[in-house]
């Protein structure tokens, strides 16, 4: 802790500690009547002092008998013993300590420093406290848990690092009117972190801001201005299932419910579903899943087991214009798409849609146009999707190459159309 | 000899007298609960030297033995006293113990705000003594030789005169962990002659 060149001066900022009962008398020193024994005073004691600053000290022995001299005293900070040369006798009574350049404190209840006798017995101690002050909290962010609660994060200024304990004060107001209330449910998901429980007013903007005090001063975070409606998030989807399509060897069925803590609250929802081969660590993400509750999963490897989860962003509260904040994500749910010898290509990635949804992919979509085309102008009243996962189904069982061939079912030659339905080109 | 079951007359002939089952199950489970916290007190202490930095907890640091009022060391001569008065003195000792506990957890919770486990230890700590204490009473109760009156609750902080520093502060804290050590030490030690087929 000490070093050679000289700092600039020791700020001392002391703070009377509390007094502690009386039946835990003692103060360290108090003399023992008829010991002979002697005791000291070191002063200053238990300053605050800033990184780089200097420190004198001395170290002043009484006693009985009277005349305690303070030749053979020694100090020693945090157990090691201070080289000779940085003390020196002031009369013969006191020694005098020099200490320069201080580091930061290696505990937060104070480096020991300590006055001995000649047998080494302790005379006396003091604390010190060597550290900076607090620099600004910054990068608050904040959320609300279906508009019940809310809860903000804060990184400290100078990454936390101030050798001193440093207590954070999330501070809060409604923004045009009412008072400063101060959070209380510290720590909660993370350091540097506090939960408001209840009583937040919705359509009306807070300011919030972070206060870091310490020994040596205090800073204040930039205030951040929001709206609960503004900062929403939610449960993930509950009841999420995975499931086979029929015998597709190269897809997965997922569905789920709609978080039912916002249901009232009219609001549309994203959801993101993600899913990995078991044994991977690569997520794929299917991010453009809007307002429905169910996916299909299309281009899977046969004969694998996949975990699948999903998760909720709530937007458009109460006519919010903005995103609401992404919820966890659910619990992973298994499934394992049909074996079969041929190997499928590589994950697509895509949301295919389940029977009679909407299409997402190209192929499908062309499909879904002729489709209609075709129940329009032919009065093919019994196509579906359905009816064409079957053909796939069919065809994959097969091992057939897809060839040519004439359909005739149910469905009526329309003027124009095409005699001859052609899958391969579906 | 007094054959009544349960009189700690004679220590000696302890291990002879056949004990009630229900009293021998009391005795050994305030036994083993004097043993479990035997060990707590000592995680405690490392614990605590631990956030005092050095030299707390350093071989051979030897902070003055600093008189805490109410309470004090076992005696050399503890291990001599009839197992009655052993036990009087043990249960004596784990009534001062609380608030005392109390007081060194305050004052860390200052010096330590965030040091958790050692606060948790300190609070458990003054739980502990009191459970132990009440169960030496009732062995005591139930062997026919009562714990001594209580005594008067010592002056709150209101009325303290003595303002300590830190360092000072920190002395006191370990000087009253380890006297929490030495007498639920000393207490296992003192229930463990009175177990059946325990030493003598």
């Amino acid at each position: 802790m000490p070093a050679g060149r000289p700092g600039p001066a020791a700020q001392c900022a002391r703070r009377p500690p509390p007094p502690l009962p009386l039946l835990l008398f003692c103060v360290l020193g108090a003399p023992r009547a008829g010991s002979g024994s002697h005791t000291a005073v070191i002063s200053p004691q238990d300053p605050t002092l800033l990184i780089g600053s200097s420190l004198q000290a001395t170290c002043s022995v009484h006693g009985d008998p009277p005349g305690a001299t303070a030749e053979g005293l020694y100090w020693t900070l945090n157990g090691r013993r201070l080289p000779p040369e940085l003390s020196r006798v002031l009369n013969a009574s006191t020694l005098a300590l020099a200490l320069a350049n201080l580091n930061g404190s290696r505990q937060q209840s104070g480096d020991n420093l300590v006055c001995h006798a000649r047998d080494g017995s302790i005379l006396a101690g003091s604390c010190l406290y060597v550290g900076l002050p607090p620099e600004k909290p910054f990068n608050i962010s904040c959320w609300s848990k279906n508009m019940k609660d809310l809860t903000c994060r804060w990184t400290p200024g100078a990454h936390g690092e101030t050798f001193l304990h440093t207590n954070y004060s999330l501070k809060y107001k409604l923004r045009w009117y009412g008072q400063d209330n101060t959070c209380e449910e510290y720590h909660t998901v993370g350091p540097h972190s506090c939960h408001i429980p209840k009583d937040l007013a919705l359509f009306t903007p807070y300011e919030i801001w972070v206060e870091a005090t310490n020994r040596l001063g205090s800073a204040r975070s930039d205030v951040l201005t929001l709206d609960i409606l503004d900062v929403v998030t939610t449960d993930p989807p509950p009841d999420v299932h995975v499931s086979r399509v029929g015998g597709l060897e190269d897809q997965l069925s997922v569905r789920w419910v709609s978080p039912p803590a916002l249901k009232d609250f009219l609001f549309q929802a994203k959801y993101q579903i993600r899913y990995r081969v078991e044994d991977s660590v690569d997520w794929k993400v299917v991010d453009d899943v809007s307002n429905q509750t169910s996916c299909r999963l299309a281009g899977l490897k046969p004969g694998t087991v996949y975990f699948v989860q999903v998760r909720c962003n709530p937007f458009g509260i109460y006519g919010s214009k903005k995103a609401g904040i992404w919820s966890e994500w659910s619990h992973p749910t298994a499934a394992s798409t049909p074996r079969s010898a041929e190997r499928a290509g590589p994950g697509g990635g895509a949301c295919e849609p389940r029977s009679g949804e909407p299409s997402s992919g190209p192929v499908r979509r062309e499909l879904k146009q002729f489709l209609g085309w075709l129940k329009k102008h032919a009065y093919c009243s019994n196509l579906s999707f359905r009816l064409y996962d079957q053909w796939r189904a069919w065809m994959q069982k097969s091992h057939k190459t897809r060839n040519q061939h004439r359909t005739r079912g149910s469905c009526p030659r329309a003027d124009g159309a095409r005699r001859e339905v052609l899958p391969d080109k579906l | 000899m007094s054959r009544r079951e349960g009189s700690l007359e004679d220590p000696q002939a302890d291990s002879s007298v056949s004990l009630l089952p229900h009293l021998e199950a009391k005795i050994r489970q305030t036994h083993s609960l004097a043993h479990l916290l035997t060990k707590y007190a000592e995680q405690l202490l490392q614990e605590y030297v631990q956030h005092q930095g050095d030299p707390f907890g350093l071989p051979g640091f030897s902070p003055p033995r600093l008189p805490v009022a109410g309470l004090s060391s076992p005696t050399p001569t503890h291990a001599a006293l009839p197992v009655a008065e052993r036990l009087r003195l043990d249960a004596a000792a784990l009534a001062a113990l609380p608030p005392l506990l109390d007081a060194v957890s305050r004052r860390q919770a200052e010096l330590n705000p965030r040091a958790p486990r050692l606060l948790r230890r300190l609070e458990d700590a003054a739980r502990q003594a009191r459970a132990l204490g009440a169960a030496v009473e009732a062995v005591l109760a139930a062997l026919g030789a009562p714990a001594r009156e209580p005594r008067p609750e010592p002056p709150t902080a209101a009325t303290a005169t003595v303002a300590a520093g830190v360092f000072p502060a920190k002395v006191l804290g370990l000087r009253v962990c380890g006297l929490y050590r030495e007498w639920v030490s000393r207490t296992e030690g003192d229930l463990g002659q009175l177990v059946p087929g325990g030493p003598a």
